[in-house]
């Protein structure tokens, strides 16, 4: 399989706090979905984060298609995010003041492409979520379990290499749950390598590798 | 293009989405522009009213006298005709009386001979029926001839009968001359003698070399017998009038513009802290430091341009409707640019603020 990223002997601590990550290594490869479980505040988010290359590593590399990362400058970091990366956040982290299909097609502005173009892709997949009707809508008149399949949502549009999902089951009932897990099964069969962050035991049985912390 | 056109779309968005700071930073520049406009505005439709009077008043004026031997000739308006600077020029001859001609025991008036290129400064007819035999009085010479309907004949002492072809309306730089009779020649040969030159500067700046180089080409016989007038009082008066006002009004707008300045910067800066999140996830989601940058920049010049224009054309309505002089569109076109480079630039600190966002920081859950 291709290993589409990789994180080698990477350690990482906040500013004058014990550290979260020492000389830690995984790869993620094409087609795969890793579960990243472990209890409250072992790192898992931070984690994701530096796997998303919004972090620097104290040491280490983070490897994106065998290339380091860690000497790339912002802009670059932010044009791989744009186009490689998609996010799901712990709490969505929709903008409250546009509407829901506002917050899907978002991630256009920034790989210079026409949101608008994107709407009736943007349609599908919150149909796929059952959250086309809520399209119109802002986020905050839309339930938390709704808000999650939007990230979601918002995530898949552009079908990234790589998804970084932390919790996306987090608010969901169990039915919807099984939707959003065989979501991310779907799009890791498309060739990508999914990293799903969560304490659902269901969830982390139904990836192909768990990764404790 | 298309990016460009996406990013005024978002930063169109985004300031709809912000009503209450972009409703503030709208009026606060459409306030400040009616402020502007209201007193520097209003101080440079004055000084522009004030420096025309002035120079309708003769500012640019310079007027040369020569007594009868003197041997100044309406050539001389060929000489000057190839100065840089001149407006215009006229000669006059001296001055003969006249009476009406139905009337020669009726009040007398001084007519002259007027030699020029040009008259329509003089707001002269450029074709006469008898050219050198028509003549054109003042208001003031009218009435003392006794010719209220501006038409009749002239007898001159010389024994001439002159045609009254209309009524002369004096411009300032001649008023000195009333009462004024011009019988004005277009055709001369240049040897004509005259007592009078009166030449123009384009503007107040040219008149002390206008007048040197006019009293080079006079040519006369006798020097000694010619006297020069320049209005330096009034050309003085001019241009202290200028920089007192224009200190003032440029002090005046830059205090305004940096009061404006500062409260949009003020107003954006709490709007960044307000939407730290905002921006957090923007660059998480790929956001480019400069497209942050780029974004607010952009919204900010949107509600500048909101804000000039309300406040431009608010102001200039009330102007009018208070019957107060407007300052004109090439001042109120500065200060509208003005005002949107000041709320630009006063964005950009705010902005670079919110481009460096950590998006962990902002997107972390507690």
């Amino acid at each position: 399989m291709t290993t589409l990223l990789e994180a080698r002997e990477i350690s990482f601590a906040y500013a004058e706090q014990a550290p979260l990550l020492d000389t830690w290594s995984a790869r993620f490869d094409a087609g795969s979905v890793t579960a990243l479980t472990g209890s409250s505040g072992r790192g898992k988010s931070t984690l994701l984060y530096i796997l998303g290359l919004m972090l620097g590593v104290d040491s280490g590399e983070v490897f994106l298609d065998g290339e380091a990362t860690s000497l790339l400058r912002d802009a670059a970091k932010a044009a791989l995010r744009a186009t490689r990366f998609g996010f799901v956040f712990q709490d969505a982290a929709l903008d409250h003041t546009r509407t829901v299909l506002d917050n899907v097609t978002e991630a256009a502005l920034y790989r210079g492409e026409d949101r608008r173009a994107l709407e009736s892709t943007a349609r599908g997949l919150l149909e796929r979520f059952a959250v086309d009707l809520a399209v119109d809508r802002k986020p905050g008149q839309v339930s938390g379990g709704q808000a999650q399949r939007i990230a979601l949502c918002r995530a898949l549009l552009f079908q990234p290499d790589i998804l970084l999902a932390d919790e996306p089951t987090g608010n969901l009932d169990p039915a919807t749950s099984d939707l959003v897990v065989t979501a991310l099964r779907d799009h890791a069969r498309t060739g990508a390598a999914v990293i799903v962050v969560t304490h659902s035991p269901a969830v982390a049985n139904a990836c192909d590798v768990e990764l404790r912390l | 293009m298309r990016g460009a056109y996406s990013l005024i779309r978002e930063a169109t968005a985004s300031a709809m989405s912000q009503r209450v700071a972009s409703v503030l930073t709208i009026l606060m520049l459409a306030g400040m522009v009616t402020a502007v406009m209201f007193t520097t505005g209003r101080t440079v439709a004055a000084e522009q009213q004030v420096l025309s009077a002035i120079d309708q008043a003769g500012t640019r004026t310079i007027q040369v006298r020569a007594e009868d031997d003197a041997g100044l000739t309406a050539g001389v308006l060929d000489r000057i005709a190839h100065i840089d600077g001149v407006e215009w020029a006229a000669v006059f001859s001296s001055a003969t009386d006249a009476t009406n001609a139905v009337n020669t025991d009726g009040l007398r008036v001084p007519v002259r001979y007027a030699y020029s290129l040009d008259f329509s400064l003089l707001k002269i007819p450029a074709h006469v029926a008898l050219p050198g035999h028509t003549g054109f009085a003042s208001a003031i010479a009218l009435d003392q001839l006794g010719l209220p309907d501006d038409a009749g004949a002239l007898a001159l002492h010389s024994g001439e009968v002159v045609t009254v072809g209309g009524r002369l309306d004096v411009p300032e730089f001649a008023a000195r001359f009333e009462p004024l009779v011009l019988i004005p020649v277009a055709a001369f040969t240049g040897d004509e003698a005259a007592n009078i030159l009166l030449v123009i500067a384009e503007s107040p700046e040219l008149v002390a070399p206008v007048a040197a180089a006019t009293l080079s080409v006079l040519a006369v016989e006798d020097p000694t017998r010619i006297s020069v007038e320049v209005s330096r009082e009034l050309a003085e008066l001019r241009s202290l009038i200028e920089s007192e006002l224009g200190s003032f009004s440029r002090g005046l707008v830059l205090a305004l513009l940096a009061t404006t300045g500062v409260l949009v910067a003020a107003i954006l800066y709490g709007l960044v802290m307000m939407r730290r999140k905002d921006f957090g996830r923007r660059r998480a989601l790929g956001a480019s430091r400069g497209f942050i940058v780029a974004l607010l920049l952009t919204q900010t010049a949107l509600l500048a341009v909101a804000g000039v224009s309300a406040g431009a054309g608010l102001s200039t309505l009330a102007l009018i409707a208070l019957g107060d002089p407007l300052p004109g569109s090439s001042f109120t076109a500065g200060v509208g640019v003005l005002a949107m480079v000041t709320a630009v630039t006063a964005a950009l600190v705010p902005a670079i603020e919110a481009s460096r966002r950590d998006p962990i920081v902002e997107l972390r859950v507690p």
